[in-house]
């Protein structure tokens, strides 16, 4: 019986040093937060914050506008997006559905592979390849463009939302599939007319975490984008996402207010991925939480 | 009409296949051709013999083994710090977190998770500020700063990756502890943790892969150009993935641009070969359950 | 007596030889006597210019003397006022003289080593070959768009810029385009060597770039006729010039003055030289 009591005190023990230790990741999120408002506060306080929310970024006539920088990295993953998510709706299909089994389980490695390949890899290869190509064999601009970043981004995230979706879609496409073979639909029409309406979830969420992981990159942007700050007005216009905002003017940081701007930037980037991350949240509740309870 | 639909979706789900691997067969044979040729001796060492680049006594100027060996020392800090936080945190997420904790606390894993890598660096470049302007004015960006921040990118990786392992492990095998009279605590710790093994193996394989990876957290905190071995924990030091970077944006001479892409092979492989060790170890386990 | 005498001449032979080889070793030590002995760290960041320099002389010395560690990094020159200023490193360099105001928060001090032109520079394939200063301004400005408006081939011109740390950018902004508006659609680029890069990949581009960076990758323009070249920048007919400067916190350390001393000596110079650019005496 003593032994019991106090096997039961160090089981106590444990679990509150486990908690202890998990809760570091929520202290670590909230000293983040905590840091980047402290030191955006000379921003709200001097009237700052009116200055870097504005449309022009030039810190010798003293405008620290970081709005376009904003605007570029929403439409670049918007775009980067657009080009990924069809793309890996196909590659699902095929792997799921459409593929005999051999050549599924290839792409899915391959997918996989895909992810582990290093961010500055992507960029490397991109500015030996995919520049020179915008620039000289569709002869616009300089090749260091928004569709160069928006290619090669896209190429980033397409492994990500493949992957989220291929497992939400393995998780429900069994039971699901075995029905609609026998109502007669074939592989594809299984696909198209059942699979993806009753994985709606999993798409968004899928797209969700693409977008978020494109909103979040700075190594591609940074090589190839050309980092202009200003707002394109076409597809080969050189930009300046947020992310090789902050890289550029950390790096060469020499005023106070373009200063300044980066943890405006920084608490921007992290306000808008904490939304999205909630909003997956939301989304997610329900699904895949407790796999113990499955199949019926 | 009905078969076009067939026909369509097959042929557009066969286009989408075909590119992503052209792509990455473009990607992949890319770099293999112009850096395999570049991948030697010389590539690591430059000018100097090798075996005294690798005892450190004499120091190398034109390789990029001072870079490889601060990966290498930023990898083994980081998951030095990360993996048994992550592990306790996967597994009191799982065994023992009540459903609010369990909501709230996982909502700050995923927002760490879902962190740009770039913030993560200026929450690193901002403590160094903080810390200057208060408690430590010789704090500066080091070695150590950056291992701590890489640690808390990864961190949520591993914390998920060992709960989903520790969750998938199905109920028989939970109940065969308790069935024992084994504690809470003893459970976990002799069975559970074990039987996940493999998978919580693969998580922190993947992290590492990472780690190893990571430029934009680096950038901000301590990495340079060129620094030689890392002397020390709190200094400057140089890293594979910035050298790949730097010698991007600005090589001087083609023999810097061959060096580039020997470098990009050489992490190429570094990261491949965990990731196939992190595939195989989660096959492995996945099939360990499928069999049950 | 035979005997003697030639036993001291070969010591008389030996003797000379002796001596040539102790004079020429100490001539080519001399420099890097300074290091001996020494350990410890130089921290040195700041201008983009300066790094070949920096890197050569970094590695003499810690070939000759392995128990010191000098780390070298970019930036561009306001970050190293800034770096050297906040302690962060031991030497900040500069492309451009330090201002009063950074003098005076910081308590710098400048020690100048080299002089350096500020080229406009475009791809070795195209064929424009002299701007006006006018010319030049109005294409930073992003009034003329097109080559063959200056006398190329017909193509929209590709412009790169610097960085807003850079003192190249500073120097150049100020000295040629007198301070004039520079477009917003220009690619911005962090240092020398990516704007060299730049360049050298693009047919249509144009930048400027520290004349010390020139090689056959580049092709420097003449400005109203006058070639971008380091003697006409020193004697003044090319219009843009700076000097490169190391500065340090207040009275540099032990060690930094060592490394100061080296660049400004004689095997410093040498290396100033093999890079391209002028050491001051």
């Amino acid at each position: 019986m003593g032994a019991n009591r106090a096997g039961l005190i160090s089981e106590r023990g444990i679990q509150r040093s486990l908690l202890i230790v998990t809760g570091i990741s929520a202290v670590a999120i909230l000293f983040m937060l905590a840091l980047l408002v402290y030191f955006c506060l000379p921003l709200i306080t001097s009237d700052g914050m009116s200055a870097v929310l504005s449309w022009e970024w030039k810190p010798f006539s003293g405008h620290f506008g970081i709005l376009p920088m904003c605007l570029v990295s929403l439409l670049l993953s918007v775009f980067a997006l657009g080009l990924a998510f069809p793309a890996a709706i196909g590659i699902c299909g095929f792997v799921t559905v459409l593929a005999p089994r051999g050549l599924a389980r290839f792409f899915l490695i391959l997918i996989h592979f895909m992810t582990s390949i290093p961010t500055v890899i992507y960029g490397f290869v991109s500015v030996f390849l995919l520049v020179p190509l915008v620039r000289d064999r569709l002869g616009i601009g300089t090749g260091f463009s928004f569709l160069t970043a928006g290619l090669t981004l896209s190429l980033l995230i397409l492994p990500t939302i493949v992957l989220i979706f291929h497992a939400r879609l393995q998780q429900i496409a069994p039971s699901l599939r075995l029905t609609a073979e026998a109502m007669g639909l074939t592989p594809a029409r299984q696909f198209l007319h059942v699979l993806i309406p009753a994985s709606s979830r999993g798409l968004i969420v899928a797209a969700v975490m693409g977008f978020g992981r494109a909103v979040g990159d700075t190594l591609i942007s940074l090589m190839v984008a050309g980092n202009a700050p200003q707002i394109p007005s076409s597809l080969f216009d050189s930009v300046r996402t947020l992310t090789a905002h902050v890289a550029l003017v950390v790096a060469t940081d020499s005023q106070s207010l373009s200063y300044r701007s980066i943890f405006a930037s920084g608490l921007i980037l992290f306000l808008l991925m904490g939304g999205a991350n909630f909003l997956i949240r939301r989304l997610d509740d329900g699904i895949g939480k407790d796999r113990h309870e499955e199949e019926p | 009409m009905k078969k076009n639909l067939d026909f369509l979706m097959t042929g557009y789900a066969r286009l989408c296949a075909v590119a992503v691997f052209l792509a990455t067969s473009l990607l992949l044979g890319f770099l293999i051709k112009r850096g395999l040729s570049s991948v030697d001796l010389k590539l690591f060492f430059g000018d100097t013999h090798w075996l005294s680049a690798i005892t450190g006594t004499q120091p190398v100027f034109e390789g990029i083994w001072p870079a490889v060996v601060g990966t290498l020392f930023l990898v083994l800090l980081s998951s030095a710090i990360s993996i048994p936080t992550g592990v306790a945190s996967g597994v009191y997420l799982s065994e023992y977190a009540s459903g609010r904790v369990r909501s709230f606390l996982g909502f700050a894993v995923d927002v760490l998770s879902g962190t740009p890598s770039i913030v993560m660096g200026l929450f690193g470049f901002t403590m160094i500020l903080f810390l200057r302007n208060t408690l430590l004015p010789q704090a500066r960006p080091s070695l150590f700063l950056a291992a701590v921040c890489i640690a808390l990118l990864i961190l949520p990786y591993v914390i998920r990756t060992t709960q989903t392992a520790l969750e998938a492990i199905p109920e028989h095998l939970r109940l065969l502890g308790p069935s024992l009279g084994l504690s809470h605590w003893h459970n976990i710790r002799y069975l559970l943790v074990p039987l996940a093994g493999r998978g919580i193996l693969s998580g922190v394989i993947l992290a590492i892969g990472r780690a190893a990876e990571d430029t934009a957290v680096i950038l901000l905190t301590g990495v340079v150009a060129r620094a030689g071995l890392p002397a020390s924990l709190w200094d400057k030091f140089e890293a594979l993935p910035f050298r790949i970077y730097y010698l991007a944006a600005e090589h001087r001479s083609q023999a810097e641009l061959d060096q580039g892409f020997g470098a990009a092979l050489v992490l190429l492989l570094l990261t491949g070969f965990l990731f196939l060790a992190a595939f195989f170890l989660h096959a492995k386990f996945e099939k360990r359950w499928k069999t049950h | 007596m035979g005997i003697l005498r030639k036993r001291m001449n070969v010591v008389a032979v030996l003797s000379v030889f002796f001596l040539l080889g102790w004079f020429r070793s100490a001539a080519l030590c001399g420099a890097l006597d300074g290091f001996a002995g020494l350990e410890g760290t130089i921290g040195i960041a700041g201008g983009t210019a300066h790094i070949p320099v920096m890197n050569d002389a970094a590695k003499a010395i810690m070939t000759f003397n392995p128990k010191i560690r000098i780390t070298v990094e970019g930036g561009g020159s306001g970050v190293g006022v800034q770096k050297v200023g906040e302690g962060l490193v031991d030497i900040g360099n500069t492309g451009r003289a330090v201002s009063q105001e950074e003098i005076a928060k910081y308590g710098l001090k400048s020690f100048p080593f080299a002089l350096d032109g500020v080229a406009v520079a475009v791809h070795p394939d195209n064929p424009v070959d002299n701007l006006s200063q006018q010319q030049v301004r109005d294409i930073f400005a992003g009034s003329i768009t097109n080559w063959k408006d200056v006398g190329g081939k017909d193509g929209s011109i590709h412009l790169f810029c610097r960085d807003e740390a850079s003192g190249t950018r500073e120097v150049f902004w100020e000295k040629l385009l007198k301070k004039g508006p520079v477009a917003g659609t220009a690619n911005i680029v962090s240092s020398n060597g990516a704007m060299k890069m730049a360049i050298s990949r693009d047919k249509d581009a144009v930048g400027y770039v520290g004349i010390g960076h020139v090689d056959q990758s580049l092709k420097a323009v003449k400005i109203e006729s006058v070639a971008a070249t380091q003697e006409n920048a020193s004697n003044g007919s090319y219009p843009v010039v700076r000097k490169l400067y190391m500065n340090t916190k207040g009275e540099p350390a032990r060690l930094t003055k060592a490394f100061i001393d080296y660049i400004l000596g004689p095997e410093g110079s040498e290396i100033i030289r093999r890079h391209g650019y002028i050491p001051l005496e």
